[in-house]
Parts: structure tokens; sequence; C-alpha cells
């Protein structure tokens, strides 16, 4: 079997799709009226909303930091959960502005090259946001009760306490990533397949391949 | 021009090129109503982007890359299994007359070995087999006309040693 044996009969095959498909004209003109179908402005449009929700977050911890400015002990955490808030944002900032430079016109392994660069991307961003989540619960309870409530934790529960949910947390992200890895390959929840790294080996594999197909 | 002037051209551009979406949502997808969800998907993408297509290129070459950008990213998304098909399954956009029977085996044959090829390499037989020249393909792939020799050259070497062992006419 020759492929340019195969070459004509596809020209053949060719020759008889004209007469045998049909277009659906009813559904081609609804393409010209749907809107927010499309993948990557559905998640520009998310990534968007997360990031005017960082930007309260930066505002409000930054307006924490300032009234509690001669309480290091509310202050350092507020100040470490700010920083964290304002890399969130830029990360958010950078997956908008990649999502929204994809431009389907371009040719296949420069569109698909970007398209996994911001899969990587984004995979990574899951992973770090639960990281830190798990290690920010406490920092974030603490300013949290001071900002809304005005209770002190350190008075109410003690530093032992707050040293336990650390560990705690710490000892839940463990368990979870251990989990999420061992059940991979049954997780259909993106969220769940990128915390195992599943995605991202996924993501890294094809960048490798189309590297590979790139290559003389 | 006016909008539904645009939607006339586009309309019967498309109608002109069909037999390319039907061939890539073919390739890419084995399922019927992901492959109308695809057609689809490609068609969106293709009107979307209408308003910069210089008329001076060729439309095929054009639509080819679209149509295989989005097909390849349709396929690499894992949740494709799960997805919900945009319109009614008794309605397709692509309706296909007496589909597989009016195909030759040889045709159903290459489908198949379509399918089992990787996205990249995918796109690239299609391309070869509806008789673009090397530098219309690497013009779409993005690729080098060498490279698109290259691969050309091995996928027909592949090919003959598939069909050696199979059928035993090496």
């Amino acid at each position: 079997m020759e492929l340019d044996e195969l070459k004509s009969k596809w020209a053949e095959h060719d020759r008889k799709l004209d007469e045998s498909i049909r277009l659906n004209r009813q559904l081609l003109r609804e393409t010209y009226t749907r809107k927010a179908k499309f993948a990557l402005w559905r998640l520009a449009t998310m990534l968007a909303l997360g990031s005017m929700g960082m930007l309260v977050v930066i505002v409000w911890l930054g307006h924490f930091v300032a009234i509690n400015w001669l309480m290091p002990r509310f202050t350092v955490p507020a100040a470490v959960l700010d920083l964290a808030a304002i890399a969130a944002l830029a990360a958010l900032n950078a997956q908008i502005a990649l999502a929204l430079k994809i431009d389907y016109n371009q040719p296949v392994a420069v569109i698909q090259k970007k398209l996994e660069t911001l899969r990587r991307f984004r995979v990574r961003y899951s992973q770090t946001i639960l990281l830190t989540s798990a290690l920010a619960w406490a920092p974030m309870f603490i300013v949290v009760m001071k900002g809304f409530l005005g209770a002190d934790v350190y008075r109410l529960f003690g530093i032992a306490w707050i040293a336990a949910n650390v560990a705690f947390g710490l000892a839940v992200l463990a368990i979870g990533f251990w989990l999420a890895r061992k059940y991979r390959e049954r997780m259909s929840r993106r969220f769940l397949r990128d915390i195992a790294g599943y995605n991202l080996n996924a993501a890294s594999g094809f960048l490798a391949t189309l590297a590979e197909f790139e290559k003389d | 021009m006016t909008t539904s002037e645009r939607q006339e051209r586009f309309q019967a551009l498309v109608e002109e090129h069909k037999k390319i979406l039907y061939k890539v949502c073919h390739s890419y997808c084995r399922n019927p109503a992901d492959r109308d969800d695809l057609a689809q998907e490609i068609l969106f993408q293709l009107w979307r982007s209408f308003h910069v297509f210089d008329e001076r290129l060729r439309f095929s070459t054009w639509m080819y890359r679209i149509a295989l950008n989005i097909a390849i990213s349709f396929y690499r998304r894992e949740s494709v299994r799960t997805r919900h098909v945009l319109s009614g399954a008794d309605e397709r956009l692509l309706e296909a007359i007496d589909e597989t029977s009016n195909q030759p085996e040889e045709v159903q044959l290459l489908y198949q070995w379509i399918g089992e090829l990787d996205p990249l390499n995918k796109a690239l037989v299609l391309l070869y087999l509806d008789g673009n020249s090397y530098q219309e393909i690497a013009n779409v792939l993005g690729i080098s006309e060498t490279n698109v020799a290259t691969k050309v050259s091995r996928l027909k070497q592949t090919l003959r040693h598939e069909a050696g062992v199979k059928y035993g006419t090496r």
C-alpha cells in the first residue's frame, strides 16, 4: 500500500464528497450570532473575574496593614498574604495576555505551542494556589478574624493551636497530593488532574512533540 | 462590505470548501456527535476571523490553518468525551448521504490509518492527500519545506511497512 496510490483514491473520494455532503444552512446561520462559546474567551473572562476579585483582596489587605501598622503580629501575616495576592494577580494577568494573544490564523506549530504554554502555566498556577492556600490558612484566619470581628486569634486560641492548624493543613495537603497521584487516571475533573500533575505532564509532553515536529 | 454581504460571501466560500471541514472532522473525531461539535467550533472560529482574511490568499489554506488548529486543540482537550453537543443530536451541521457505504475500502482504511497518527502528523497527511504543495503545507503548519518533505517520506515508509505487516505486501 503506497501513499501516492492512496492519494488518487483520496482525490476520487474528494470528488464524491461534493455530491454526498450537505451543509446545514440553518446551523451555519446560527454561527453568526453565537457568542461566548469560544473556550479561550470563556477562559479569559473567568481569569478577568478572578483578577478583579484578587484586586479587591489586595486593596483590603493594604488597608488592613495601614490601620494595624503598629501591631506586627497582624501586619506581618497580612503583608505576606498581600504579596501572595499580588503575585496571583500578576499570574492571572499573564494568563489573560497569553489567552488573548492566541490567533488561530497563525500556523499550526506556532498556535499549538502558545496553547500548550498557556496550559502549562494554568496547571502550575492551580498547583501553586492549592499549596499556598494550605499554608496561608493560618495567616488568613488571623487577618480575617481581626479585620471582620476585631478578634485576636493569638489570645483566643494561642500559638500552639495556630501551629497545630498549620501542621494539619500540611498533612491534608500531603494526603491530597498522594491521593491525586494515586488515582489520577480515574480523575475526570480538570482541577484534580492539574493537582496530580497529569495535565502538566501532558502539556510538557506535547511541547516536546511539537519541538520534535519542528526539527528538520 | 456590509454584514449581510460578508455573511453571504462567507457562506459561499464555506459551501465551496465544505469538504475540508468534513475531512478534518472525520480525521480527528470518531464519534459523530463530537464531529459535529468540532465542525461547529471550526465554523465559529472561521467566522470570527473572517474579517482578517486576506482575499488575495487562497481560502483553502486559511481554512486549513484554522480548522487544523481548532481540531488539534479539540482532540487534545481531555473533556471531549464528556462534552455536550451544541445542536440537537438529530440535526447535523454536515450531513453525509450514505456516509460509509459511499467510501471505498481504501478510503476507509486511510481514515483509519490517519486516525491512528498523532495530531500533528494527521494534519500533515491530510494536507498532503489533498494535493497541497510542500510550500503550502509548510505555510499551514509553520515548519520548513525540507521538514515537510522529510516527514512525508517517513510517513510513506511507515505506511509501506504497516501494509507489509498487515497484508504481507512488502
